[in-house]
């Protein structure tokens, strides 16, 4: 089968998703990787620079940020065909594919069929990046401008997330509830994540309270994130939470309530106060990094 | 303006979702429903132009079986002007390209200025009837809406806002709205118990044909649990034992 691949860029370089979706791509078929020039994109305007490419494929694959979910559903929609986003496993099966994705807010893990040609956004960190690989060739396709009947005005950065990898891609996250307390309060938060090279997550509670911006949260609601590594900090686990992160590959979780839900799921957990465990937990990381 | 909502009724998101009997579909007996979060958070943005110009006129329309009726009934409880129930016995497995034609019809029937669609559906979570509804109109798309003022149109987006306008007819898919979605007041439910809902036969509108896929198995989400819980003792011996298991256990770090 042909494979797009649709690599995105983030300063300069392909994202890390768009290279785990080209290795896998070249076990599908053969493969034509293309990434979209241009800063600040319109993802309507990316898609129909791309909608002849993506024509002559049996299969797109774009991996699924928030502008390749955007593209891949444009593309699907442009071209009437089958789509299935936010793939978390895909294989070739007779003359279509079969594909595992999540649904009814993470509840499900569903099986689908998807005959050819099709259409797909895949999730971070669902096929492994093989070691040492070259990238894959890319050409650029230019898409500039915007689509018709709308206007960019401005781009208003958010403050706090200088510097950090995006949440959907991190394979480390550290995420903090309420049980913080307040604002003033993620500074140990922040020296946490930088050991670990994390993104920083938060429960609904508390990007509704204005205390962490509204990109960090994690769940039905916000971002469905697949860390290897995910730490919730003060996060009881309502079950709009869970839907959001419970397919991380390994969960530590610390609250000072025994029968918190966040529990249940948890491959580590300290029934305690996070304001103790928190600054241990950083101290006696960077030892185990060094070796001891 | 005239503000159309499309708006899907899905399981509340408290209910704990069980795989039905066939092994690919979910068993719906005993399930609460409600409109779709992030068709609630559409809602709360249509109302709010409402709000600031009280001309507007918010309509909403759902497409699927007759008990999607109880969740029209709640948008017009919340303060929506009208709704319309798009039914038939193809409603329920409509895939997202049929449903963005069949609601393309409903759009050219109503005539609004805005159209406003969810991120996506927490039942099937593929976030696409937006793009085809907005396909099929030949009208533009923004993605991820957080806000939207009289002229502004706010995107979430990786690092930050972007700030749009529309120019003419748009569709906005939304990711949240600054205020909770807003509650039914009393004088709301009692006057929504009132209204009409006109009913579509789905077959009747141009959906077309449309590829999608089909779910051949469905399983609960891999069993956790079991974890290493340090339920008293030392919380920063806990917190040594932990980081040492992350890289010689886990090998996660
Ligand atoms: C439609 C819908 C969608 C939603 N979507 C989302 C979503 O996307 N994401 C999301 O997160 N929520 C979502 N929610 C909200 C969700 O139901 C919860 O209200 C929310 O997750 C609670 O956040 P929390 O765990 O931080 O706060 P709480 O539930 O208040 O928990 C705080 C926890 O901190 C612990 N704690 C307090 N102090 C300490 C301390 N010193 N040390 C250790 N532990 C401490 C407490 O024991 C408690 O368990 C949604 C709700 C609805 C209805
Ligand atoms: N059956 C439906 N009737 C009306 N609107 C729908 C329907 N299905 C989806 N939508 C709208 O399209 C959005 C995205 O849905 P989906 O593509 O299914 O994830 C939803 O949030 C709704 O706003």
């Amino acid at each position: 089968m042909n494979v797009l691949v649709i690599v995105e860029k983030k300063d300069g370089e392909p994202r890390r998703v768009s290279l785990e979706i080209a290795a896998k791509a070249e076990e599908l078929g053969t493969v034509t990787a293309v990434d979209v020039g241009g800063d600040r994109l319109d993802p309507g305007a990316a898609a129909s620079a791309l909608a002849e490419r993506a024509k002559a494929a049996d299969l797109v694959l774009v991996g699924a940020t928030p502008f390749g979910r955007d593209l891949a559903a444009r593309l699907a929609a442009a071209l009437g065909r089958v789509y299935a986003s936010e793939v978390a496993d895909l294989e070739a099966e007779g003359d279509g594919l079969v594909a595992v994705r999540t649904m009814y807010a993470g509840k499900v893990r569903a099986t689908v069929r998807l005959p050819l040609p099709a259409v797909a956004s895949v999730r971070a960190n669902a096929f492994p990046l093989p070691e040492g690989g070259a990238p894959p060739k890319t050409e650029t396709v230019h898409a500039g401008g915007a689509q018709k009947g709308v206007e960019f005005v401005r781009f208003e950065a958010a403050k706090e997330s200088g510097g950090r990898v995006p949440l959907t891609e991190a394979r480390a996250i550290v995420s903090a509830g309420r049980g913080l307390k307040g604002p003033e309060n993620w500074k140990m938060i922040e020296e946490l994540a930088d050991v670990l090279g994390a993104a920083i997550g938060a429960s609904r509670a508390v990007t509704d309270a204005g205390w962490r911006p509204n990109e960090e949260q994690v769940g039905q609601t916000g971002k469905t994130v697949t860390p290897d590594l995910y730490v919730a900090l003060g996060i009881s686990g309502a079950i709009q939470h869970l839907a959001g992160m419970s397919g991380s590959k390994v969960i530590v979780a610390v609250n000072k309530d025994p029968d918190a839900d966040i529990f249940k799921i948890a491959d580590y957990g300290v029934v305690g106060d996070l304001f103790e465990f928190v600054p241990a937990f950083t101290e006696e990381l960077k030892k185990v990094k060094k070796g001891a | 303006m005239r503000i159309l909502v499309c708006i899907k009724q899905v399981p509340d998101s408290t209910v704990r979702v069980k795989v039905g009997a066939d092994g690919k579909s979910v068993a719906t007996d005993g399930i609460t429903w409600a409109i779709s979060p992030y068709d609630e958070y559409a809602m709360e943005l249509a109302l709010e132009r409402k709000d600031a110009d009280p001309s507007t006129v918010v309509s909403v329309v759902t497409v699927g079986p007759s008990r999607s009726r109880d969740a029209l009934r709640q948008a017009l409880a919340m303060g929506a002007d009208d709704a319309t129930l798009v039914t038939g016995a193809a409603a329920e497995a409509a895939g997202g390209i049929a449903l963005g034609s069949a609601l393309a019809t409903v759009v050219r029937e109503i005539g609004p200025d805005v159209v406003l669609v969810g991120r996506q559906a927490s039942d099937d979570e593929q976030g696409l009837v937006g793009a085809a509804l907005a396909h099929a109109l030949g009208w533009p798309l923004l993605t991820n809406v957080e806000r939207w003022t009289g002229d502004e149109i706010w995107r979430a987006t990786e690092g930050g806002h972007e700030v749009w306008k529309a120019t003419g007819p748009a569709v906005l898919s939304v990711q949240r709205s600054e205020k909770e979605p807003r509650y039914p007041s009393l004088p709301g439910i009692m006057k929504a118990k009132k209204k009409e809902i006109p009913e579509k036969d789905l077959a009747s509108l141009d959906g077309g044909a449309a590829p999608s896929p089909s779910v051949v198995a469905m399983e609960p989400p891999p069993a956790r649990g079991g974890g290493k819980i340090f339920k008293e003792g030392d919380v920063k011996q806990h917190a040594a034992a932990i980081a040492k298991a992350l890289r010689d256990e886990a090998k996660v770090l």
